[in-house]
């Protein structure tokens, strides 16, 4: 039991955070999935409060109206806690997630066919700092390609949601759909001659 | 556009596309979290392979359904040419395809067997098909036993005695 205490992979966030041990991010991320795949409930609530707000952007910025995208971040956590056992290590806990996500989206799409692409309200944050005629055609631009996206194929459209918004990197984003690096750079490509093509 | 363009705006693009999420919602999803956290590794797979292959879902019954007929059938030590016969005959009747017509099927059952050189009598022709408990067919297996069928497809391993038995009483049944 002691042993069991003293090692890392077991430390809680009360522990991490109360500063008895200085915790690298990665050994947090492992010290989470250790607990995870003990079925640990209090490892599950860390998980929810880590990343239930990435999972509903995602959602958000995939195309899914607010309340879609709230149940559809609540499924991906209720089926996250069916595939614990895919869980391998810390590293793999944003694509294991994401790619439940991914899922999740992607059946709903294909079940709802003829649904509308719900954009989300981009925030204006350079007011102030430009004059106002760069701002407003920046500003149109940034709306412009954000349609752009919302037209995109689905399995175009995630490449690029994944790896410019969610900011997960090529493996991580390629994990998470499930395809090989050289197959989500090909389908990154596409995606961006598509957008070039589409946006003026 | 160039490519370079769009990816710079796209880098830009992710911060802009926020917004606050619901107060509750992480806690709704807490709530949801089930007391023992298992672990299905193989299970869930299948069935978003099977979900993946967008099948039909009569036919992924009938998929299913089949291979358990046929598992039993070859690993369940029972006679395969009767009871998979048997088990896919209840199989199509239930799945509204073919089979009203029990003594047409068993008809063909005769003829199949018929085919394969068994030693087979039809008595379909003349018995009444409302009387399920006419016999149809018989079928002559070695030592003096005989395999009955009845109009509603059930089968009976009898001796000679029990045959004569119960093609009387099917005759009797008619005459009336």
């Amino acid at each position: 039991m002691t042993e069991q205490k003293t090692d890392p992979a077991y430390l809680t966030s009360d522990q991490v955070h109360a500063g008895q041990y200085e915790v690298h991010p990665d050994q947090k991320r492992h010290s989470l999935v250790a607990r995870l795949k003990a079925g640990d409930r209090a490892a599950a609530a860390e998980l929810v409060d880590g990343y239930y707000q990435q999972i509903y952007l995602f959602m958000r910025r995939f195309g899914h109206d607010r309340q879609t995208a709230e149940d559809l971040t609540q499924e991906s956590f209720f089926n996250a806690w069916h595939h614990i056992g895919q869980l391998r290590d810390g590293k793999a806990l944003d694509s294991w997630l994401y790619r439940i996500a991914a899922n999740v989206s992607r059946l709903y799409w294909r079940r709802h066919k003829h649904k509308e692409v719900v954009g989300i309200e981009i925030i204006d944050v350079s007011a102030g700092t430009e004059d106002g005629y760069d701002r407003v055609g920046r500003y149109e631009q940034l709306d412009e390609l954000a349609a752009a996206v919302g037209r995109l194929p689905v399995r175009l459209r995630e490449t690029i949601v994944l790896h410019y918004m969610q900011q997960l990197t090529i493996a991580s984003a390629a994990e998470a759909l499930g395809v090989k690096e050289g197959t989500f750079k090909s389908r990154l490509n596409r995606a961006l001659k598509a957008l070039r093509k589409d946006v003026t | 556009m160039k490519e370079e363009r769009i990816e710079e705006l796209l880098g830009e693009l992710a911060p802009r596309m926020i917004e606050p999420v619901r107060p509750g919602l992480g806690q709704e999803i807490k709530q949801r979290i089930p007391h023992r956290l298992t672990r299905h590794k193989i299970g869930w797979d299948t069935v978003n392979i099977i979900i993946d292959l967008r099948l039909n879902r009569s036919v992924a019954a009938a998929v299913i359904i089949v291979a358990v007929l046929v598992f039993l059938n070859v690993f369940g030590g029972r006679d395969t040419s009767g009871g998979l016969y048997q088990d896919s005959k209840l199989l199509l009747r239930y799945l509204g395809g073919v089979g009203q017509n029990d003594v047409s099927t068993g008809r063909k059952k005769y003829e199949y067997l018929q085919a394969r050189g068994e030693n087979v009598t039809w008595y379909g022709d003349w018995v009444n098909p409302a009387d399920s408990n006419a016999v149809m067919m018989q079928q002559k297996l070695p030592e003096g036993r005989y395999v009955v069928t009845y109009v509603d497809g059930r089968e009976m391993e009898v001796d000679s005695e029990r045959l004569i038995e119960l093609l009387s009483r099917t005759m009797r049944k008619k005459g009336k």
